[in-house]
């Protein structure tokens, strides 16, 4: 009797704590293994790119992973680096790869009409 | 002796057999199927792992839901684990078969009353010795508050929200934390699981329609449960809890309050607890001391039935502005919509019904039947009718969306996980074609329902067969008219 009860709250730590663990164990292991940057999109009345400032090294390959978190598509493109990815639609993130040959301060910014404020939708790259 | 009064002979008469009612004159709505029969499904609800390991895998997705809603932020609804997984699937699994076919199965595997279940018990599966006193204050609730009234106002006022619940994670974030929190602290306060009979939001439409359903827990054999003195279903033993929804298992008529808790199967000790198939709608019958017809449950059926309209004007229509206004895109019009929402729900939708209630008994002929005896009964004729109205309004759900769900299934946070290899599943309408002609079918299907309970309940408040008949005639042109109604708005 005490080995199910026992049995039974193991199975809800594993439930609850365990599962968010697996989580954000997973998450983390993933983006120490794949990524390098993860930023954010969202229209700039909701937040616009998260973080606004990237900081690279130069020379040396970047995974830059976007996650679109919003509810239109989004682009991203980093025309000192002839980075283009045309559409990233709402809820999904893609990965692209580039690497910076200098250093210095430099413009990205989204690519798909978003908002009435999709002017707005801009960050700064710092290659160091 | 007067001449109305009976011989000795007549007297000692046996008393003509009570002729059977049936449903659309076929079906004995005094059958039922008891699957206890089986052994498997019998050791099943007598497991104390049932239906605890349903609320463990339960727990575990809400977890996920949890943290799919948080992280998602403000922003895309359609692509958020949470969101799909509460107000598409949930709902839809609701309407379509948890409620209509196994009652308030729902209840039984839901995970909110864990945390406080296990905090009142102090063992999360075990029996052992029942704790004289549970933890936490276990005070009763009060008895003023013993209806649905306030299940009522919490449910309309979480659909003032629902155009941010729909599409903005964290918002659904805040009312799923909201709900487990209260039924936590509830739980730290008031007895047993008077947070799930009283408060929650979802309960209320869960056991109004659950007395449509087609399954019912209910004692066996009457004699067996009065000569059973110590009623260890209400007390419990050391085979399981007393009734944690506060019900007397052996004598309970009725679905509405009944959360599936499969308690009472563990602790009867001579096995005379079913769990029952039985044609649609029987509880709609009932009508006792104990479970009588009331205005907390009429209004429950107005408030779902206003909802389902503001919810196809807002969600399905065509209506932009409509849409803005549900969304909050300006205060004042957020605002109009609560009043208008409101309104509708609490006074318009019972003000005309109640018109029809004069009517009827207007042409009943009967000036002895209280106006409030005819509303609250035929009240329940728009129980089928609300239902047939939701699982239309699920299919306008289900089939242009549920698409959604394979890629929620393998990307759940929109980290860009690919756990399933569906990931990049576009967005595909499915059968969207019919989609006007399917909720023309259940609508037309739950209305006739609605039209053969109608005539079984006018029986019951009228006393005449001929004013029943009459009396039924401006009931049956309402409920042909909210049909008309929803078929207008669905089909076009």
């Amino acid at each position: 009797m005490k080995q199910r009860e026992t049995i039974a709250l193991g199975l809800m730590a594993l439930a609850t704590v365990g599962t968010l663990a697996a989580i954000f164990g997973y998450e983390r292991y993933r983006r120490a293994t794949q990524f390098d940057v993860v930023l954010i999109a969202r229209a700039p009345e909701y937040g616009n790119w998260d973080p606004r400032t990237i900081t690279v090294p130069r020379g040396q390959p970047v995974r830059l992973h976007i996650r679109n978190i919003d509810t239109v598509s989004h682009g991203f493109g980093l025309p000192a680096f002839d980075v283009a990815v045309r559409e990233i639609e709402a809820g999904t993130a893609t990965t692209t790869t580039f690497t910076p040959d200098r250093a210095g301060e430099f413009l990205f910014l989204c690519t798909v009409w978003c908002s009435e404020r999709h002017l707005e939708m801009t960050g700064k790259l710092v290659v160091q | 002796m007067s001449e109305s009064s009976p011989t000795q002979e007549q007297a000692a008469a046996p008393e003509p057999a009570k002729e059977k009612e049936r449903l659309f004159g076929l079906l004995d709505l005094d059958a039922r199927f008891d699957l206890t029969r089986f052994r498997l499904i019998r050791a099943l609800l007598k497991s104390r792992w049932m239906p605890l390991a349903l609320i463990l895998f339960n727990t575990f997705m809400f977890m996920i839901i949890l943290v799919a809603t948080l992280l998602g932020g403000f922003s895309a609804g359609n692509y958020n684990f949470g969101i799909m997984l509460v107000w598409i699937l949930w709902w839809v699994l609701l309407m379509f078969v948890l409620v209509p076919v196994f009652a308030r199965a729902w209840c039984l595997m839901c995970p909110f009353p864990i945390f406080s279940d296990w905090f009142q018990r102090r063992r999360l599966i075990n029996i052992g010795e029942e704790p004289k006193k549970p933890w936490g204050l276990n005070r009763r609730w009060p008895k003023w508050l013993k209806n649905m009234w306030l299940m009522n106002v919490l449910f309309l006022v979480t659909t003032f929200f629902s155009g941010f619940l729909t599409v903005r994670p964290f918002a659904t974030f805040v009312l799923l934390g909201s709900v487990i929190l209260a039924a936590f602290i509830v739980g730290l306060v008031y007895e047993k699981r008077s947070f799930c009979l009283y408060l929650c939001p979802v309960s209320g439409f869960q056991g109004l329609y659950s007395q449509f359903a087609a399954a019912e827990i209910r004692r066996k054999d009457d004699a067996i449960c009065k000569a059973h003195k110590k009623k260890t279903c209400f007390i419990g033993n050391e085979q399981g809890h007393g009734c944690p929804w506060l019900l007397m298992p052996f004598k309970f008529e009725k679905n509405t309050y009944c959360g599936m808790c499969l308690e009472c199967f563990k602790t009867c000790p001579h096995d005379n607890m079913a769990f029952n198939l039985r044609p649609f709608g029987a509880d709609l019958l009932v009508d006792t001391k104990l479970e009588s017809k009331g205005l907390d449950e009429a209004w429950k059926a107005f408030i779902m039935l206003g909802i389902a309209v503001v919810f196809y004007l807002g969600f399905q229509g065509p209506w932009g502005f409509m849409k803005d206004m549900i969304r909050g895109t300006t205060l004042p019009g957020f605002l109009s919509y609560i009043a208008f929402h409101t309104v509708f729900c609490l006074a318009v939708i019972p003000g005309v019904f109640l018109a029809f209630c004069w009517l009827s008994k207007l042409a009943s002929g009967n000036r002895e039947v209280p106006l409030k005896k005819v509303f609250t009964g035929f009240a329940y004729t728009l129980i089928p009718l609300g239902l047939g109205v939701w699982v239309a309004f699920s299919f306008g759900i289900i089939l242009p969306n549920g698409s959604y769900l394979l890629h929620i299934a393998s990307d759940p946070f929109s980290w860009g996980w690919n756990l399933f290899g569906t990931a990049n599943f576009p967005w595909t309408p499915v059968l969207t074609g019919y989609l006007p002609h399917l909720q023309g079918i259940a609508m037309l299907l739950f209305y006739l329902f609605s039209v053969d309970y109608g005539t079984k309940l006018a029986r019951r408040i009228y006393p005449e067969p001929a004013q029943a008949k009459r009396g039924f005639v401006p009931i049956l042109a309402a409920l042909t008219a909210v049909t008309f109604l929803f078929l207008w708005l669905y089909m076009g």
